[in-house]
């Protein structure tokens, strides 16, 4: 795309529907209308490719997905459907100040996590002291008592984190932490890769951070946790294809060119884990578990599980096999206890949280409970180990039917219920309906830590809700992504 | 790698190869539709469904096989073979379960091996099947061999000479070895039973298996029956030949299994000396004539009844020595 000499403004020409509304902040265009400085060049471009071309690019990158496969798997009633993620061709750019702000919140948020998690297992000090209620923490059900002093690695509990972050009219905020086993990374890669395939001009004007090195860096992470002769040897569990990322397991396993085993690929025996290989049983060192704490050993946890492989957790106890991340990390993704991160940031850091959280509203408590029942219609309802966008009620997209339902499930089980006002969530230009109008979108940076230091990745999954008006952004309720472009200092 | 995905490699090799083959007799029968009579192609399908160990669509059990498939039409006939999800030999039914095998080997097959598969399956499932046989029965068949020559092109190219890609050739070759010796057989004894002196021509047995210009290089443009049925037993460079994919076994497996590191030799190696030495065997006997068929039949018709047997018990050894082996044999020592 070849840059427009000149001025664009938003609601005018190419941006003829690109209508701004105060209460959304905008990722393109300033306030005035004019594209926001580190944006001017995209603004231009966009503005001077007739909808043809930018519709023959939009086809080029969904085609590029279609053809590789680039895939999530959706679990329906009565059948298994493979989708392709929408993807949209016109990048998100994310300044370098910006980024200073997210990254060091993030790693900041990340550092506290794993010494809470720490903690909970262990001497349980911040539970004695009172900055998140014990009973919340106990009582959770991701909290693994059978984690209760077992020696994790390094005190590494969350070797990969996934923050949500979200903007809105008062800046940049977390709304989500994912630290059992967070997904996106590879279409993260994907639609870098594709965007920098459609737009190479674009692309190389904006001295844009790489986040290629991903695979190579989580490779090091979990390798860093783990020993054996000759280097430790690393492998991906996944729960199998039906899974709704296992194209991501098989991208990174393929990246990192390490095996992706399922449950029913690993055999015990003194408490060491092995492969079964073609040529024999080969030892594992360092798991990379893409399967939820439940699934993952049906001894230790869920005892139908088909998914995990008995005894696993034997051997990790006994210190044989590194899992990342380590069985009971749920807990910090618990919507409750999201509740007190800023508490937990400040009791075991001293010091200020960098990025704020959303206002919760926790309906274990009888206040909480009160103020969501009463203003449902305004408000988000999650259940506090959800994920995926399902079992949530979006208050104003809700009818009164459905809103009767859930004031329902809410007093029968008030403690699984956290609320939150609607967010704004900004607005970043996409090409939809044949020309360029603003949606809906946030941010999923990814974190890794290993036993030599963090490191989060210049970019991250940006998601955006396709629909007009639609706050969604999850791609199981019809999100898509586009790429991040973080500028270089 | 994991005894899983040499399995997924192996099928995929599998499901790969069965499809061409299905192709490739479809391609065949359906270019004669314009100008073969009746009662040829009727014995065309018979042979092309027993080979691929299906049934007529809608026959009753009972029913006479040469007369369900003189009544039969070509449309319903060649449909059971493209297009029919329900039918798991199915070209649309064999391409899907490559790639299924392919989606769980995306750590071992080169991007490009997976996007020529994946395109390739993407176009015969949105393949309209009534509109492309208005456009030309054989049209489909062709494209689709072309693109899984395509395939088999982007694999040689790209794949490192490892054990996936022996793996995936393996699955390949055994698929092969069971087909050519079924197809072989059924073109001899039920090619030949057509009424009123009817029967397959060898000359398009060889077309079908791509070896035709290196029969007549090597022979005559007049095929002989005898000479053809032995060029494809024991021609070592027709690639469809027998000796060609014992040939092709027997140096995977050196692959997988080095002589030296294992003694005695594995199961399935030994299994594959075993069909080179009946080939062998069977290659020394002089070429009769057509006027002495009886005799040389049964000889032939007794080799390729114990290649397909040892053709079959291969497979369960590979099963065994690779991927089902018992976990006390796999310890490390």
């Amino acid at each position: 795309m070849e840059p427009l000499e000149g001025g664009v403004r938003a609601g005018s020409g190419a941006f003829a529907d690109y209508r701004l509304e105060g209460r959304f902040f905008d990722e393109l265009f300033g306030a005035d209308g004019s594209p926001r400085p580190a944006c001017r060049r995209l603004g231009e471009a966009l503005g001077r490719v007739p909808p043809e071309e930018l519709a023959r690019i939009q086809e080029s990158v969904h085609r590029r997905f279609l053809h590789e496969g680039i895939t999530f798997t959706v679990l329906g009633k009565d059948e298994v459907s493979e989708q392709i993620i929408p993807i949209d061709c016109v990048p998100r750019i994310v300044t370098p100040g910006e980024w200073q702000e997210v990254e060091g919140g993030i790693r900041q948020r990340m550092r506290a996590i794993n010494l809470f998690l720490r903690d909970i297992y262990h001497e349980g000090r911040s539970l004695r002291d009172g900055v998140v209620p014990a009973e919340l923490v106990l009582g959770c059900p991701q909290y693994r008592v059978e984690m209760r002093d077992v020696r994790v690695p390094h005190d590494v509990y969350v070797a990969v984190g996934g923050t949500d972050v979200v903007r809105t009219d008062r800046g940049f905020a977390v709304l989500e932490d994912n630290m059992r086993v967070p997904s996106g990374v590879s279409y993260m890669l994907a639609c870098r890769a594709a965007t920098k395939r459609a737009l190479p001009e674009l692309y190389r004007e904006h001295r844009v951070r790489e986040v290629s090195e991903y695979p190579e860096r989580l490779y090091s992470t979990l390798a860093s946790l783990g020993s054996g002769d000759g280097g430790p040897r690393v492998a991906i569990l996944t729960p199998g294809r039906y899974n709704s990322a296992y194209y991501e397991h098989a991208f990174l396993a393929g990246e990192m060119g390490v095996d992706l085993v399922e449950g029913r690929d690993l055999v015990m025996h003194d408490a060491t884990v092995y492969a079964r290989m073609a040529d024999g049983l080969r030892r594992i060192d360092v798991i990379y578990r893409r399967i939820d704490d439940d699934y993952t050993d049906p001894v230790a946890f869920r005892e139908n599980s088909v998914l995990g492989a008995a005894g696993l957790f034997h051997a990790y106890r006994a210190g044989n096999v590194v899992l990342a991340n380590a069985p009971g990390t749920g807990v910090a993704d618990d919507k409750s206890v999201y509740a007190f991160m800023p508490d937990i940031i400040r009791y075991f850091l001293h010091e200020e949280p960098i990025l704020a959280n959303v206002e919760t509203h926790l309906c274990r408590d009888p206040d909480g409970l009160a103020f969501t029942l009463d203003n449902l219609p305004d408000l988000v309802v999650k259940e506090v180990g959800g994920s995926g966008g399902y079992g949530m009620l979006v208050g104003p997209e809700s009818t009164a039917q459905e809103r009767s339902a859930f004031a329902e499930r809410l007093r029968a089980d008030p403690g699984n219920f956290i609320s939150q006002p609607v967010l704004p969530l900004s607005r970043a230009a996409c090409f939809v309906d044949g020309g360029v109008q603003p949606r809906h979108v946030d941010l999923r940076p990814f974190t890794l830590h290993g036993s030599r230091g963090q490191h989060v990745v210049p970019g991250g999954l940006c998601r955006v809700a396709l629909s007009k008006g639609s706050l969604v952004v999850n791609s199981s309720q019809g999100g898509g992504c586009k790429d991040l472009w973080v500028l270089a200092a | 790698m994991l005894a899983r995905t040499a399995a997924d490699l192996y099928w995929m090799g599998r499901y790969l190869e069965r499809t061409e083959q299905t192709a490739r007799l479809l391609r065949h029968q359906l270019s004669g539709l314009p100008d073969t009579p009746a009662d040829e192609l009727a014995l065309g399908w018979r042979c092309i469904y027993r080979t691929l160990g299906q049934i007529a669509p809608d026959a009753p059990l009972d029913a006479d096989e040469a007369e369900v498939f003189l009544v039969a039409d070509a449309y319903t006939l060649a449909g059971t073979l493209i297009e029919d999800h329900t039918n798991q030999d199915s070209l649309i039914s064999c391409w899907r379960m490559a790639r299924e095998n392919a989606t769980q080997l995306r750590p071992q097959l080169p991007l490009d091996v997976w996007t020529t598969l994946n395109q390739g399956y993407l176009w015969l499932a949105e393949c309209d099947f009534p509109r492309a046989w208005s456009a030309g029965p054989t049209g489909l068949a062709s494209e689709a061999i072309g693109r899984l020559r395509l395939l088999a092109g982007v694999v040689e190219s790209s794949m490192a000479r490892d054990d996936a890609w022996r793996f995936l050739e393996l699955g390949r070759f055994v698929e092969r070895l069971q087909h050519q010796t079924t197809l072989l057989s059924n073109w001899e004894r039920v090619g030949r039973r057509g009424t009123q002196g009817i029967q397959l021509q060898w000359a398009d047995l060889l077309r079908v298996c791509a070896a035709y210009e290196l029969y007549c290089r090597r022979h005559t443009m007049t095929v002989r029956g005898r000479e053809a049925m032995h060029f494809m037993l024991h021609d070592p460079e027709a690639p469809r030949s027998l000796c060609f994919v014992v040939r092709s076994l027997e140096a995977l497996l050196t692959g997988i299994d080095p002589l030296a590191s294992r003694h005695p030799l594995a199961p399935p190696h030994r299994m594959v000396l075993r069909l080179a030495a009946t080939l062998a065997a069977g290659a020394g006997a002089p070429l009769e004539t057509d006027e002495t068929e009886g005799g040389t039949d049964r000889a032939e018709g007794e080799l390729l009844r114990r290649l397909a047997a040892d053709g079959a018990a291969l497979h369960d050894l590979i099963i065994y020595a690779y991927v089902a082996y018992p976990i006390t044999k796999g310890l490390p020592r």
